[in-house]
């Protein structure tokens, strides 16, 4: 069996069965708990048409898959540098390309088990209406580069920073700033730096997709431009973690 | 040769670290790497296994660069590594099958039996690792590093955290694995285990390789006879301080340190002393052998 994948079946293993693993997964299905419980049970919320609900679901699950990408990353690369674990692997005959393939194998891992804990909050949200499925397929398609790029980011960022919290902060930032459509008025996002912001953040493109085909009805073969912004920002951050690889015995 | 290296160096930052390291090692040694906190050990057997570039000289593992051909060093190396750390959450038997695994090999329940047998950890294969003492940890340090059979192991403080029962049963395998054939460097502060365990010693300093040879051969050309520590409760009578059987090595505030001519009794030695007036209150015998060999050349080399 390739190193790679033996070493992405123990990301996977890890992040199912260490305690660490447990309670990043367990925090995720809680946050969407409660937005789901806001999105039925608020009466303000609960008036939004099926179609909004679904978008907002398919953003926040986009936006949690970012964060659990980052701290998985992150934690990979840095954290086992930290506790120690991280020179065993380097001294095994595995290169330390295929080191790095495989804790990217761990991270897709990682944006699945988030997907499968999020169905069930997508169908309890979406089920009465006509967008489910188109909303499933869209996290599934546009998501996935935003949320893997993510992943990535932090997984070259590891290497390449002296501390675990270093990098993780440097992450979250840009996380924090990349999903700022989510987070500021549309009047903002109308303005020069807004639209020039929008035409290059891979957060935005995979947030105006889910518009226009979640709410707007578009097809999603019309989002090819915005799905092209995702795969570049995917290949930017895989060159990104890939490279990071020699300076991973700082 | 499995190790050969030559007039090593190496900068960190803008800090020169090493500045002439040299060691060689063969099969079947057991190769004693000593020296200070911070004289460059770690660094040494880092640069070794590729995992620091060189400034300058060479390093050949198996007869191949490290720098270059790491992935073919590392197959055919064991390393128990200063940054010892596990996975808290597998068991000891899927930890090792993990690494039997990216070293290529298939190991079954019965392999992995074997080799926690050998490290004394065979009761605890589905014990999880977060339960572990610190010298369990570090007997599952070195079942790690001998995974995947390899022809040299390069140990870095492999007792540390274990008892006196835990030490002599980890010194009993390194023998046993040198019988066989495997070359081991061992990078410790422990004088004790190289003098038990080593063919072969190098002591650096300050980045530098003090000395470096057969323990034995070293330990001969160094013999200067018996070797005493006095301390004095006042001054040494006038005229008394050159004496026909001891001759005064060093002196420090209150201590002399003294060396008792071959074939003289220590006792007599002594009451020579008392009744020429030296004001003895203590004698200690001074560090020999190894550990006085270590003290001499570390204190040779302090600036």
């Amino acid at each position: 069996m390739s190193p790679v994948i033996i070493l992405a079946r123990k990301e996977a293993g890890e992040l199912v069965f260490s305690p660490r693993g447990i309670a990043w997964l367990l925090t995720t299905s809680a946050a969407l708990s409660v937005f789901a419980l806001l999105l039925v049970g608020s009466t303000e919320l609960s008036l939004l048409d099926n179609a909004e609900v679904v978008y907002d679901m398919a953003g926040l699950v986009t936006a949690l898959g970012a964060l659990l990408a980052i701290v998985v990353g992150n934690d990979s690369i840095a954290g086992e540098r930290e506790r120690g674990s991280l020179i065993p692997l380097l001294l095994t005959p595995m290169s330390s390309r295929a080191l790095v393939t495989g804790k990217i194998g761990g991270l897709a891992v990682a944006w699945v088990l988030m997907l499968l804990i999020a169905l069930p909050y997508f169908w309890a949200v979406g089920s009465t209406g006509q967008n489910l499925i188109t909303g499933i397929v869209g996290v599934g398609f546009l998501g996935t580069p935003v949320v893997l790029g993510f992943g990535l980011f932090a997984l070259g960022l590891a290497p390449r920073l002296s501390a675990s919290r270093s990098s993780l902060i440097a992450a979250l930032i840009a996380l924090l700033v990349s999903s700022s459509p989510l987070l500021i008025g549309a009047s903002l996002r109308q303005s020069a730096v807004g639209r020039v912001f929008d035409a290059i953040n891979p957060f935005s493109a995979a947030a105006n997709a889910f518009d226009a085909v979640i709410i707007d009805s578009e097809p999603l073969s019309a989002q090819a431009g915005r799905l092209g912004l995702t795969i570049i920002w995917l290949a930017i951050t895989a060159w990104f973690a890939l490279s990071g690889v020699r300076h991973l015995t700082r | 040769m499995l190790v050969e290296i030559r007039a090593l160096s190496l900068t960190l930052g803008y800090q020169s670290i090493l500045h002439d390291v040299s060691l060689t090692l063969g099969a079947g040694e057991i190769y004693g790497l000593i020296g200070p906190n911070g004289a460059g050990k770690s660094t040494t057997i880092a640069a070794a296994l590729g995992l620091r570039k060189r400034d300058g000289g060479s390093i050949r593992i198996f007869d191949k660069d490290p720098n270059v051909d790491a992935a073919a060093i590392h197959a055919r190396c064991g390393v128990l590594p200063e940054q010892n750390g596990f996975y808290d959450w597998m068991t000891a038997g899927n930890y090792l099958a993990f690494f039997a695994r990216l070293y290529g090999q298939d190991r079954r329940r019965g392999d992995i039996l074997d080799l926690l047998a050998q490290v004394g950890l065979e009761l605890r294969v589905n014990q999880a690792i977060g339960t572990f003492s610190r010298g369990m940890r570090q007997r599952l340090g070195l079942a790690r590093a001998l995974v995947g059979n390899p022809e040299l192991l390069i140990l870095d403080e492999p007792t540390n955290g274990l008892d006196p029962h835990g030490r002599r049963e980890i010194h009993d395998l390194l023998i046993s694995l040198a019988r066989r054939g495997m070359g081991i460097l061992l990078c410790t502060h422990l004088i004790d285990d190289v003098d038990r365990l080593c063919n072969r010693i190098g002591i650096i300093s300050q980045g530098c390789t003090i000395v470096e040879g057969n323990l034995k051969d070293l330990l001969e050309s160094r013999n200067r006879g018996t070797q005493f520590r006095l301390r004095l409760t006042g001054p040494l009578p006038q005229g008394q301080r050159t004496l026909s059987h001891v001759a005064i090595v060093s002196r420090q505030d209150e201590w002399v340190e003294v060396n008792l001519a071959p074939g003289i009794a220590a006792a007599d030695a002594w009451r020579e002393l008392l009744i020429t007036g030296w004001p003895i209150a203590e004698v200690h015998a001074a560090a020999t052998g190894l550990e006085g060999l270590y003290f001499d050349l570390i204190e040779e080399k302090a600036p």
